[in-house]
């Protein structure tokens, strides 16, 4: 396949590669192109970027003081394979040792979910960092519960407090 | 066919997006899968099994294939027997996906014309054809493809600027 044939057929190629509308043969073939084609490769790169900088994210991150605070700000499921989990994921970053995740508008958590939040308690923890929830509803806090993650995971109420209990552990 | 450092480190990376592809950002075996993938190529190198440098890349895809088949295969048996309840590891943290890099694509894309952001958002998020967006902003197709590699080239630039003051 010439790839660079005409740049408008290789940002539609890129494009549908990054939406995962081409065929399995063309993706193999752009795929194994790219792995040796820097110029290919740059403008994947800058499309991922576009694709993932322009679309639509449900997931709110803010920084109070050093404490980054997660909130999704449209119904979400902490849920195996499920969008905001992945999301949730990504942007969970080494760097960042003290998280608060806002679960007010988490609707479901499954084992998925519950093994993801452990990773990242596990993750600040050995990094003297610390990690809490705010704001569960009743069916999240049940689950919590149940599966004895709330008494690693201290959870909160009030954004306030739980930002305060940062400095004062 | 020798292979130097650098070479290997570009492959890594691009390696990374290819697995990302095929497996998701949250597979929290992505780095394990593309050093697996990279050890093979390697060790294909050195028997001489790569008679054409040309044909490196598909050598290179088609391995990684098969070890992101048998990392599949690996996954549905341990779910077979219980791994529901096991706690994964930390996922792979995609090249684009830290903090820092994502406000830079914020910043970046603040800085961009509304223009520039349309028709940006139609081709790559709503994956609109060009004749779509040619009608819907009033396009000829020799302007749609200049506006469109514009608002590329100047997203770029904003964000290599953005990342370089970082």
């Amino acid at each position: 396949m010439q790839f660079h044939r005409d740049p408008l057929f290789r940002e539609e190629l890129i494009r549908d590669y990054l939406l995962k509308r081409l065929d399995a043969e063309t993706a193999e073939s752009f795929e194994s192109h790219y792995l040796v084609c820097e110029e290919c490769f740059e403008q994947l790169r800058v499309g991922e970027m576009l694709a993932s900088g322009l679309g639509r994210s449900k997931l709110e991150v803010r920084r109070v003081e050093d404490v980054v605070v997660l909130r999704f700000a449209e119904p979400a499921q902490l849920t195996r394979q499920s969008f905001e989990l992945e999301e949730l994921t990504r942007v969970f970053r080494q760097k960042d040792t003290k998280v608060l995740i806002d679960l007010r508008r988490v609707t479901k958590i499954d084992s998925a979910g519950l093994g993801q939040l452990m990773s990242f308690y596990s993750h600040v923890v050995k990094n003297q960092g610390a990690l809490k929830l705010i704001n569960a509803n009743t069916e999240v806090q049940a689950v919590l519960h149940a599966t004895k993650v709330d008494s690693l995971l201290e959870t909160y109420n009030d954004e306030h407090q739980a930002l305060k209990s940062f400095d004062h552990p | 066919m020798a292979l130097d450092p650098g070479t290997l480190e570009q492959y890594r990376l691009k390696l990374r997006y290819k697995v990302r592809w095929h497996l998701g950002s949250s597979c929290p075996d992505v780095d394990d899968v593309v050093q697996e993938s990279l050890t093979r190529f390697l060790r294909a190198v050195q028997e001489e099994k790569i008679r054409k440098p040309e044909s490196a890349g598909a050598f290179l895809s088609g391995i990684c294939n098969n070890v992101i088949q048998e990392y599949r295969r690996g996954v549905s048996r341990e779910a077979v027997s219980n791994s529901d309840t096991k706690t994964p590891e930390r996922a792979a943290a995609p090249e684009t996906d830290g903090l820092e890099l994502r406000e830079a694509i914020a910043v970046a894309l603040s800085r961009l014309p509304q223009r520039d952001q349309d028709i940006l958002r139609a081709f790559f998020v709503e994956g609109k054809s060009k004749e779509e967006i040619c009608l819907s902003m009033g396009l000829s197709d020799g302007q749609f493809r200049v506006a469109l590699f514009r608002a590329k080239g100047r997203f770029r630039e904003n964000y290599y600027r953005e990342v370089k003051q970082k």
